[in-house]
């Protein structure tokens, strides 16, 4: 049988910038277009051939759908075939999704050879991949092998380091102003309360001015009630108390 | 009791500023009551970063607010009746809840500044639908995390901390139970219709535009917390300064009282 044609298309990641494209499992191709149409008629299907970067040269197509590598042989055999779809659905005039997921059904593999299995892929690679035209009696054409596809590798989330880069300025700003604002008032009250006990300690038994200033408490003793008026007092200023007339000295003689 | 002429001219000023300082207190109280309501849900995130102390702040903050309302009134008497012995007690009793004042706002300043993306990031990894819990404590906490991680990027259409990326740049407690073919991230970083299913997983999990939520979280987690925490801290720090001002001419007035 006659080698298969080879097309001068280019598998490749889209370069649209989807956040999805490439994952830990999982890669997008971009769904090749009007690239078939010569090449195969209705009856015809596409794979797409997934391999190993350094185990690509080494991929042999397969001569009949019988001998195509299911998924579950590449870690051995380092490559597989997946994406069995009818050469219609890459049609000029087919609309279907821009975009081809690879690695996206996590329900398969695991049930044996025949069915092709686009299971999730189990490395990062990379991995090489090109679209093969199986006819009835083996392929009939295939594209080139696309660049490397490197998948992403996850960190550990104990490399974040969550501690703040440096305090903003408001912290030393409210910090500083209410420190200050604080020890002057503490201050102040010792200052205020220390000069009152001092005063009173340094002035206790001099002087009027602690009268002024202390409060004077009276003893049990009522003030004494104005008394009347003892007969023969004369009327003197308050608060000079009475006292008793002196008798009339005698006459001076005449 | 005699009093000298500036001892007259005080006491207007005296007790307007303390009716201000009363019912600045009141607003403290009000506010901080509010905060610690806790009214976008966000409180598990921060239990679970055993880094609460904004919560504390506010705590202090409705206590503090009670004792401004009540201590002013004290001032208002002690000021009109110019009695030593009272004003003695409020200068006293208003300089503990000044400490305690200080305290909160200075708590709430400093802890806002430990709230960074990279802490919310790495409890958001290590804890968003995390299987196997270690004790009651942290069943607890990894419940809490999960209901308002999900809540958030419900209510708000956004993913992740920074976007969805952060789902595939690290490694997660999701990643476990969850495969990454299925869920690059969690189908909640969907555009849900209105059953609450994604509208178009397939272009989900593409990230084709339009059928996921491509911002981050960050922004509706760190809005309300800076409001919290500089409500607090400002507002505390506004009626530090006018007390301030009060106390120091409280002191002067009962200083020149005399008997």
């Amino acid at each position: 049988p006659a080698p298969p044609a080879l097309l001068p298309y280019v598998p490749r990641v889209p370069p649209a910038a989807l956040p999805g494209k490439l994952t830990a499992t999982t890669f997008a191709l971009e769904r090749p277009c009007c690239v078939f149409d010569r090449h195969a008629n209705a009856s015809d299907t596409v794979w797409l051939a997934v391999a190993f970067a350094n185990a690509s040269a080494a991929f042999r197509n397969p001569p009949s759908r019988a001998d195509v590598p299911p998924y579950e042989q590449l870690p051995t055999a380092h490559s597989y075939m997946t994406l069995e779809t009818a050469a219609a659905a890459y049609a000029c005039s087919a609309s279907s999704p821009a975009v081809l997921r690879v690695g996206g059904d996590t329900v398969c593999g695991g049930q044996g050879g025949w069915d092709p299995c686009n299971g999730p892929l189990p490395s990062p690679g990379p991995y090489r991949v090109k679209f093969l035209v199986m006819g009835c009696h083996g392929p009939k054409a295939e594209t080139r092998w696309s660049d490397p596809i490197l998948l992403r590798r996850a960190g550990s989330p104990s490399t974040i380091d969550p501690a703040p880069v440096r305090h903003g300025s408001d912290v030393v700003v409210i910090a500083s102003i209410l420190a200050s604002l604080g020890a002057v008032l503490a201050a102040a009250v010792l200052c205020a309360t220390g000069a009152e006990a001092w005063g009173s300690l340094c002035h206790q038994d001099s002087g009027t001015s602690t009268f002024a200033r202390r409060s004077y408490r009276t003893h049990h003793i009522p003030p004494a009630l104005p008394q009347p008026l003892p007969p023969g007092c004369r009327c003197s200023p308050p608060g000079l108390g009475c006292f008793a007339p002196r008798p009339p000295g005698p006459c001076p003689a005449k | 009791m005699a009093k000298s002429d500036d001892t007259c001219i005080l006491q207007g000023p005296l007790v307007f500023g303390n009716v201000v300082i009363g019912m600045c207190g009141i607003a403290l109280t009000a506010e901080c009551i509010f905060f610690v309501s806790d009214p976008h849900g966000l409180y598990p995130l921060l239990e679970a970063t055993e880094n609460d102390d904004i919560y504390a702040a506010a705590w202090i903050g409705i206590f503090v607010g009670f004792a401004l309302f009540a201590l002013s009134i004290l001032g208002i008497v002690g000021v009109i009746k110019s009695n030593r012995t009272l004003l003695l007690v409020y200068i006293i009793l208003m300089l503990i809840t000044y400490a305690f004042e200080m305290a909160s706002c200075i708590t709430a300043a400093t802890h806002r500044d430990f709230l960074t993306p990279n802490l919310f990031l790495k409890q958001m990894l290590e804890r968003y639908q995390k299987s196997e819990t270690v004790n009651n404590n942290d069943k607890w906490m990894t419940e809490g995390v999960t209901k308002t991680w999900d809540k958030l990027m419900l209510q708000n259409q956004c993913c992740g901390v920074h976007g969805p990326s952060d789902w595939q740049e690290y490694m997660s407690a999701f990643r476990i139970t969850h495969s990454d073919a299925d869920f690059p991230w969690p189908h909640n970083c969907c555009v849900m219709d209105a059953q609450g299913s994604p509208v178009n997983l397939d272009g989900c999990k593409l990230g084709v535009p339009g059928y996921y939520n491509s911002n981050g979280c960050y922004d509706a987690i760190s809005g309300p917390m800076n409001t919290h925490a500089w409500g607090v801290a400002w507002f505390g720090f506004a009626i530090l300064c006018w007390t301030f001002c009060v106390l120091f001419g409280t002191m002067f007035y009962w200083s020149r009282i005399e008997y």
